[in-house]
């Protein structure tokens, strides 16, 4: 049976599929400058690559990645009320931060030449 | 710094709720997960107060199932449990569909691997009805047939060599069986990027 979605409702669907598909990179390249906890990474995402993530998204990834040995946490307690959980990269989780960035820039060059024409067609 | 009572006291509600839906994790896990959560709901209701704060963590049946989700793929990656495996397949897969197929056949797999040992024990205990029968000249026969009379001419293969060979076909079907689900979940993990959080991903 066919369904009518509106093709702004299709495209963002779309954006969402591209936006989960970058979370583990995301997440990854945010670690990379320096140690982050929590509320500090999802403010992160959103100020510097414009992802507003819920914790609810971030966490459990959080402990996928970690049990992957891709990243590792310590907790830190700054004041009774505020114990935190700083997540920082390990060797493997900068490897494969590097690997992924590598694939990000080729692969993103190659689409931005397909796209240029369509983008001049718009402009136009 | 003073503690908002009615803050922490709905945290804590919100975070049994969480604790209720993640039975069957490691006790350390749960501890550590809840730790990080109330962490994470008091600081941000300082800030944008408590309701944004619990919606930032999302339903709390919700979030338990995709902290579940993930520590049951993750944990049936390198697992020789049956059932630690199983619990993990219910989650690897992109499609609703393939998950269940993947359960299904896991489990299908499963019931021949237990009928092949019960064969085994049924032969020790009525070992004239049951064998690996065949009819003289019909190879298409054959079949294991477990406390049951064989059919009228019938022939019996293997005899008390059953128990031995039954036993030693189902662990190899259920190493076979273990290396097809070990691969289904690498397979998914590898692709993977967080897909089965899509829905909670903004």
């Amino acid at each position: 049976m066919a369904t009518n979605v509106s093709p702004a409702s299709q495209t963002d669907k779309w954006e969402v599929q591209v936006r989960k598909g970058c979370l583990e990179m995301a997440i990854l390249a945010s670690l990379w400058p320096a140690r982050l906890y929590g509320l500090e990474m999802l403010d992160c995402l959103e100020r510097n690559a414009g992802l507003v993530l819920s914790a609810g998204t971030v966490y459990p990834l959080l402990a996928r990645l970690k049990a992957d040995g891709l990243v590792e946490s310590e907790w830190v307690d700054v004041d009774v009320v505020h114990p935190r959980k700083y997540y920082s990269l390990t060797p493997a989780g900068r490897r494969r931060a590097i690997e992924m960035a590598q694939v990000w820039v080729r692969f993103s060059a190659g689409i931005s030449g397909l796209l240029s024409p369509v983008l001049k067609e718009d402009i136009a | 710094m003073t503690k908002d009572f009615s803050v922490e006291s709905r945290v804590e509600r919100y975070l049994d709720r969480v604790r209720t839906a993640l039975q069957g994790l490691p006790e350390r896990q749960i501890d550590d997960i809840m730790r990080e959560l109330r962490a994470h709901a008091i600081e941000l209701a300082e800030g944008k107060g408590i309701e944004a704060a619990l919606a930032s963590l999302g339903d709390p049946v919700d979030l338990a199932k995709a902290y579940r989700a993930e520590s049951q793929v993750v944990r049936a990656e390198c697992s020789s449990s049956t059932l630690v495996i199983f619990l993990g397949l219910r989650h690897a897969g992109r499609t609703r569909a393939g998950r269940f197929l993947a359960t299904v056949l896991y489990v299908f797999g499963y019931v021949y691997v237990v009928a092949l040992w019960l064969a085994a024990g049924d032969k020790l205990f009525f070992p004239s009805r049951t064998g690996l029968w065949y009819l003289p000249g019909d190879w298409k026969s054959l079949a294991l047939r477990t406390n049951d009379s064989p059919p009228p001419g019938a022939h019996e293969l293997l005899g008390w060599w059953l128990i031995p060979a039954a036993i030693f076909a189902g662990w190899v079907l259920r190493y076979l069986i273990d290396g097809v689900a070990h691969w289904w979940i690498r397979r998914y993990r590898q692709s993977e990027d967080g897909s089965h959080l899509a829905k909670r991903a903004n």
